[in-house]
């Protein structure tokens, strides 16, 4: 079994924060609480999957900035939103910029657990895929610079004769750069070579 | 004026009258002289002489005088000189009478009376014999004189007429006796004088008819000490009866009046007299015919022979008629109820019940009463109008600080809603947490009690923003009660605290020493504080973070407290300034305008003052003064 998800809980209200951190760790989630987004942003998180409950309104730099900072430092772990009163405009903001979730407190326990999960979920695919891509991107490491133009090339959907004239290379050429590369890549067809160029595109999205 | 010819007819006239001297009479006789009516106009006064048997004061001298002045003053014809004399015919010398003779002779020579009226038997007997002598031309009128002694005399001459009396002692008695049915005794008293032996004589040709209801018993001729002496012995169930007397078995010389008063005074029975002058002596009444009637009566009879009507011609009634007359209160003392008394019987010393005597007083007063009364009631209905209006008002007054408590309100929705949600959202996670903790179904004891009383915790400090928030919403009363301006201030600022915290504000309280007492309406002076700290809020909002800052001070100066809402926003604008406290003058985009001058309105309700200044370096200061509670604030901080 996959270690438990950990969840980060920024509430400046103790007693809220502490209810939550509760009701998450009888809930069986790994629970990490701090008081306002600084000490959140302070803390050496380890690399677990897991999310951030955030209280909408925070002394200091508010749940808002903290998403804008996260964003700029590409953490990407999904932030839920927690508000003591919604309002519509902040709610908006926040799910533009890519809030998992936006609850009103008092959160209906499942309504919670669901988005957690969710969230979790997403954490979970969001590393899987980077894993893949920072793998893909290992593989394709080691073809030279003109074999990835090739393979560019390759996996746009060009025939050999239209990347010879591409590159202005001959024919020949771009035959022996392929073959070359099909064997660092360790593929046998044309068709596993797409599929890597698939997974690599779809890791970049 | 006598050269002025073209005058006219009028004022020669008046010329002619001038001459003729200023003496309309003269004037008169001259006419009656060229129209030839000398028997008529000879003399232009008419004389009446009126010849009374006795002395000037005798009651019924009196009553007849009146009844006759009043018949001659009611003349249409001229002028009528009514002349009295008093026979005082007591006085029984032979000479006496001659002397007066005489005297009247000489005295009327010249003024010739033009009718004689006798009042009563003596002077009527006196004129009988005299007559031809004295007055032989005037015709004469007798008035109180009994019948019974007119037809004793033989001849009485055609000119001498008039209404004789006739007593009515049996109707006294008889009504006296239905008065007094246990009575078993009737005292009859009678005096010694000749006329008062005739009474006797009268008396005694009634009473046998009495005898077998009541004992008989004669006192006459007995001297008045006797009779007093003898009418005091008598009780209720006797009833005295007498006419009066000039006399009685001892030299004492009376009046019928004076007599019967007398017994009157000293008797213990119910006396009855007949005579209407008796009435008011004490006698209880009896049936008699009225003096003043008689002297009426007499007048007529006079008046219509100065009309010229003969006196043999004249058709006069055959008697007087007698009536009953009653002393009301002594009706009363001898227990005879009015409705005993017979209807047509006069009535005198009726005491006037209140409403009779006292009408118009009593009217007036309550006259008076009423229009004091309407004006009190004016005055109450005023009042009222005036107090309903000051509680219209009052009340209108607490309705718009309501409402304005209500706009605060809505002002703060954000900040309560996240002040009200925050522990609410921890109770239902803690609740969550335990449930789940009870569902794993571990030995966790002391996670499940921490829970438990965090969810307590929780649920207090909700209900504390609800009370707050529903003290500053409620609809009350304005009151007037004791409380800690400190603890006002520090509640006010809590339930701002979120919303400080949303505006990200600062709001720094600087304490006040405790124990510092005002009195008033708590709510509407927090709503008034709470309205200042607001407003500095907004004067801050668009400021850097180290200007949002609003500081709340107060402070005690001997018989005054002063709260001091201070920001460091760009303060407010000259102009503005002295307009700051007006309705409907805002500086805001959504301002009604209304908070600060419902704001002054209340703290000038309570005796205080509100104020606004801009600091010394930047922001404004708003400044509430108010009258502190020094008395209690001691006592209270000490008991605190």
């Amino acid at each position: 079994m996959t270690p438990a998800a950990l969840i980060h809980v920024i509430d400046d209200d103790a007693s809220f924060r502490e209810s939550l951190c509760d009701l998450l760790k009888a809930a069986g989630f790994d629970v990490r609480s701090y008081a306002s987004t600084g000490e959140f942003l302070l803390d050496a998180t380890p690399d677990r999957p897991g999310c951030v409950l955030l209280d909408m309104r925070l002394p200091g730099p508010s749940g808002l900035d903290l998403q804008a900072a996260l964003l700029r430092q590409e953490r990407t772990i999904p932030i839920i939103f927690l508000t003591g009163h919604a309002d519509v405009a902040s709610g908006i903001r926040a799910m533009k910029a890519g809030a998992v979730d936006f609850l009103e407190k008092p959160v209906d326990r499942a309504t919670l657990i669901d988005a957690i999960d969710r969230a979790v979920e997403r954490d979970e695919s969001q590393r899987q895929s980077r894993a893949v891509r920072r793998r893909q991107h290992e593989r394709l490491a080691v073809l030279t610079a003109r074999e990835r133009e090739v393979f560019d090339l390759i996996v746009s959907g060009r025939l050999n004769k239209q990347i010879a004239d591409d590159l202005s290379i001959s024919l020949r050429t771009v035959k022996a750069y392929r073959a070359h590369l099909m064997e660092k890549l360790g593929v046998a067809t044309a068709a596993e070579l797409g599929r890597l160029a698939g997974e690599q595109g779809r890791a970049a999205d | 004026m006598g050269g002025t010819v073209s005058v006219g007819l009028a004022p020669r006239c008046a010329l002619a009258m001038r001459a003729m001297g200023c003496q309309p009479l003269r004037w008169l006789v001259a006419l009656c002289l060229a129209f030839g009516a000398a028997s008529a106009c000879a003399d232009d006064v008419r004389r009446v002489l009126v010849i009374y048997s006795n002395g000037r004061l005798v009651g019924g001298n009196v009553d007849v005088e009146l009844g006759l002045s009043r018949a001659l003053a009611s003349s249409s014809k001229g002028l009528v000189q009514v002349y009295s004399e008093f026979l005082e015919s007591e006085f029984a010398e032979s000479s006496y009478e001659e002397t007066v003779t005489t005297y009247l002779k000489a005295k009327y020579s010249r003024q010739r009376p033009d009718v004689i009226v006798v009042v009563a038997r003596p002077s009527l007997a006196y004129m009988l014999r005299h007559k031809r002598e004295l007055f032989p031309e005037a015709p004469v009128v007798h008035a109180a004189v009994f019948k019974s002694y007119l037809v004793s005399v033989p001849a009485i001459p055609s000119d001498v007429v008039g209404i004789p009396l006739e007593y009515d002692p049996t109707g006294t008695i008889e009504q006296a006796l239905r008065w007094h049915p246990s009575a078993k005794h009737l005292v009859m008293i009678v005096g010694s004088t000749a006329r008062d032996r005739e009474w006797e004589q009268i008396l005694k040709g009634i009473t046998p008819g009495f005898e077998s209801r009541a004992k008989v018993e004669y006192l006459s001729g007995v001297p008045t000490a006797a009779i007093l002496a003898r009418v005091a012995e008598l009780g209720r169930d006797s009833i005295v009866f007498t006419p009066g007397f000039y006399q009685s078995g001892d030299t004492l010389r009376s009046t019928p009046r004076d007599s019967v008063q007398a017994i009157a005074r000293a008797s213990g029975a119910p006396v009855y007299g007949f005579l209407s002058t008796f009435i008011g002596t004490g006698v209880v009444g009896g049936r008699s015919p009225d003096f003043v009637d008689m002297g009426t009566q007499a007048g007529k009879t006079v008046q219509r022979l100065l009309n010229g009507e003969p006196a043999a011609t004249l058709a006069l009634a055959p008697a007087m008629p007698n009536r009953l007359r009653v002393d009301w209160r002594q009706a009363r003392r001898w227990g005879i109820a009015d409705g005993q008394i017979p209807a047509d019987a006069i009535v005198q010393f009726k005491e006037p019940t209140f409403w009779e005597a006292y009408r118009n007083i009593a009217l007036a007063i309550a006259c008076v009463f009423l229009l004091q009364a309407a004006l009190i009631g004016a005055l109450l209905l005023e009042r009222r109008r005036r107090r309903n209006a000051e509680l219209a008002v009052q009340a209108q007054r607490s309705q718009l600080a309501h409402a304005s408590r209500l706009a605060i309100a809505g002002e703060l929705t954000a900040s309560i809603a996240h002040e009200i949600n925050q522990p609410l959202g921890a109770i239902l996670a803690s609740a969550d947490a335990a449930e789940l903790i009870l569902e794993s179904g571990g030995d966790r004891r002391d996670d499940l009690t921490r829970i438990v009383s965090r969810i307590r915790r929780d649920d207090l400090r909700a209900s504390d923003v609800i009370r707050r928030l529903r003290s500053l919403l409620a609809k009350h009363e304005p009151e007037h009660q004791l409380f800690d301006l400190g603890l006002m201030i520090n509640d006010a600022v809590k339930l701002l605290e979120a919303e400080s915290h949303r505006r990200e504000t600062t709001l720094e309280v600087r304490p006040l020493p405790g124990g510092t007492m005002v009195v008033g309406d708590l709510v509407q002076l927090q709503q008034v504080l709470i309205n200042l700290i607001l407003n500095a809020m907004d004067a801050v909002a668009d400021m850097a973070p180290d200007r949002r800052m609003v500081v709340i001070q107060a402070a005690i100066d001997g018989s005054s407290v002063s709260v001091l809402v201070r920001d460091r926003g760009h303060g407010i604008a000259a102009d503005d300034l002295p307009k700051i406290f007006e309705s409907f003058f805002s500086t805001k985009h959504k301002g009604m305008g209304l908070g600060l001058s419902i704001a002054r309105t209340i703290v000038e309700a309570h005796g205080g003052r509100i104020q606004a200044e801009n600091g010394a370096v930047n922001g404004a200061v708003f400044r509430v003064d108010l009258p502190a509670a020094a008395t209690r604030s001691a006592s209270m901080a000490a008991a605190q």
